[in-house]
């Protein structure tokens, strides 16, 4: 980071802080901070849906893992647009109807009072899980790649984020998202022409596919169906669209976006919109994935990405003689990535010895550090990133990286803050304040989740791969909300017992699927949005209906 | 209200839906292309 960088990066994310507030100046009701008093164009609301899901680890480990292991992730998002569609049709016009603040408060119309509380006490418990890891999850790898350190990092964003979300509301949410979007969008263009640029003259982009092709990276499509892996045609499609319905439909962080719609029609096209963009983003960024990989394959890259790991190796016995090794693999595999057109075969077996140097690599890094499952998959982009770009696009990045995790963050406690307040505070503790009181004590609690945010994150850092098992335990309660939505929004005859009952037998049957370890984590939601589905439908015939 | 482009919702969403079919037969054939 060179002070050109700087500038580029405070004025990016600066700029866009203050015009988020200078939009949101007025928001003193309830209604308009909350929702914007629902007058939000479909532009607005798309960019921000997008950059509330793309988070910082998006963006750092969606193009290392292109290097990796190729571009079939691409095939996690492919039920998405038929997500948006479903909504569009049901979840957009129920809700825009019964003139809601969260997706919970529907519920509270449809069946009763206790089946709106139990649900929004799991999204309050499966978003509080996450919160936190929006933020250390990239303070973690700038603290290697850059030196930053990581208290600070967490800190200064998790500040910015709720001094403008507490201050502004939704309306300043959707207009810094907004922007961020686009500085996610010019970021991530800018860092595919320099890769392309920076390959060698006589390779050029074709080149480089052809490397990448050669080396399995270039997959996007696997037509192979299997129970255990997300990533193909079959469970894309459909494994997807049920994790879009979840997060799209019946996630208020999500829901949140487009409930300030100024109309029906504003917000399906924010949705579909979203639908539209959604896979060629995610396209694009693996695709410079594969760009960088065909850079390193002419430009020798450091035996490890995670620098701290990499000085640890060096201090091995066993380092010299594998370092000889590397060498000489990669010296290997660049001679025959001149002549892939004439000897594919020979590429490849020089692409695999190559892979299998890189392996005993990390298995080194394993011992010497202790840690197992060593993986440096999140620095090969940002490495990439610092050491090769010119001075002032390496601060553009960055602030793309940043803009992703205050994006993400924001949308986050600021949909926690309101079913905290909406779902809880005003119709529990306190029934009858006016609309003042309301604003005051959203705005409290959008502090105490951004503060709360903060000192997770401060933890999740020292504890590694728990905070991975506890974001998958928060998310093992998507199947049972959608599956209470599906009632909800398509049946008439279930009652509120019925759909209580509903979510907890479904719940108990995800929780059983986990820890007997059955199936892969993509297909407990379905399938426990099958049981809530199945038991509420039955239980409906031996509920007694209510009296008219 | 009917949509801004393509007249009505069923067209709009048949539309989001085909766009999808071609992106994913672009990206089994990129793949073709270049393995």
């Amino acid at each position: 980071m060179k002070l050109f960088d700087w500038v580029v990066l405070l004025l990016a994310l600066g700029g866009v802080i203050f015009y988020g507030l200078w939009k949101a100046r007025g928001s003193n009701t309830t209604d308009s901070y909350l929702r914007a008093g629902r007058t939000m164009p479909w532009y607005a609301m798309a960019l921000s849906i997008m950059a509330t899901q793309a988070s910082a680890i998006t963006f750092i480990s969606t193009t290392g893992q292109a290097y990796v292991d190729g571009m079939r992730f691409v095939q996690f998002y492919l039920g998405l647009p038929i997500a948006m569609v479903i909504l569009s049709v049901t979840a957009v016009p129920v809700f825009h109807r019964a003139n809601v603040y969260t997706a919970y408060e529907y519920l509270e119309q449809r069946f009763d009072s206790k089946v709106r509380l139990l649900v929004s006490i799991l999204f309050l418990i499966q978003r509080g899980l996450a919160v936190g890891l929006a933020l250390s999850a990239p303070a973690i790898v700038l603290t290697v790649i850059l030196g930053w350190s990581a208290e600070a990092t967490t800190i200064v964003m998790g500040v910015t984020v709720v001094l403008y979300t507490a201050l502004g509301g939704v309306k300043a949410i959707t207009w810094t998202d907004f922007y961020q979007m686009l500085i996610m969008m010019f970021g991530l263009g800018i860092a595919l022409v320099t890769a392309i640029w920076l390959l060698p003259a006589d390779v050029g982009f074709l080149g480089a596919l052809e490397v990448a092709g050669g080396a399995g990276k270039i997959n996007p499509i696997v037509t192979a169906f299997s129970w255990n892996d997300r990533y193909n045609l079959w469970s894309g499609i459909f494994g997807g669209m049920f994790l879009a319905l979840s997060y799209f439909g019946c996630d208020q962080s999500q829901v949140q976006r487009y409930l300030t719609g100024s109309s029906i029609t504003q917000s399906r096209l924010s949705l579909l919109f979203n639908g539209l963009a959604k896979l060629p983003m995610q396209f694009v960024i693996l695709l410079t994935g594969c760009v960088v990989f065909a850079f390193f394959t002419y430009t020798q890259p450091p035996l490890l990405f995670q620098k701290h790991a990499q000085s640890q190796i060096e201090k091995a016995a066993e380092y010299p003689e594998l370092k000889a090794r590397y060498d000489a693999a990669f010296a290997k595999r660049r001679a025959a990535a001149g002549n892939i057109a004439q000897d594919k075969a020979a590429y490849q077996a020089a692409a695999a010895e190559f892979d299998a140097v890189r392996k005993q690599g990390s298995q080194l890094a394993e011992r010497v550090l202790g840690e197992k499952g060593f993986n440096d998959t999140n620095y090969i982009f940002l490495n990439f990133v610092t050491t090769y770009l010119p001075a002032g696009l390496v601060g553009l990045v960055i602030a793309a990286i940043l803009a992703a995790a205050m994006s993400t963050i924001s949308g986050e406690i600021n949909s926690l803050a309101t079913v905290s307040i909406i779902d809880v505070y005003r119709r529990y503790v306190n029934q009858n304040a006016d609309d003042r009181h309301y604003l005051w004590a959203a705005r409290i609690a959008t502090t105490f989740w951004g503060i709360y945010a903060v000192v997770t994150a401060q933890f999740a850092r020292n504890m590694g791969s728990l905070v991975e098992a506890v974001n998958l335990l928060g998310s093992l309660f998507y199947g049972g909300i959608l599956g209470v939505f599906v009632l909800a929004m398509y049946t008439k005859r279930v009652g509120p017992w019925a759909a209580f009952l509903g979510v907890i037998a479904g719940e108990t049957a995800i929780f059983a699927l986990h820890f007997s370890g059955m199936t892969s984590f993509l297909w407990y939601n379905v399938i426990g949005c099958l049981v809530v589905i199945a038991v509420g439908l039955g239980l409906s015939f031996v509920e007694k209906k209510k009296p008219a | 209200e009917p949509p801004p482009i393509l007249g009505t919702w069923p067209r709009l969403y048949t539309a989001v839906l085909l766009f999808l079919a071609i992106l994913i037969a672009l990206f089994y054939w990129f793949g073709q292309v270049w393995s």
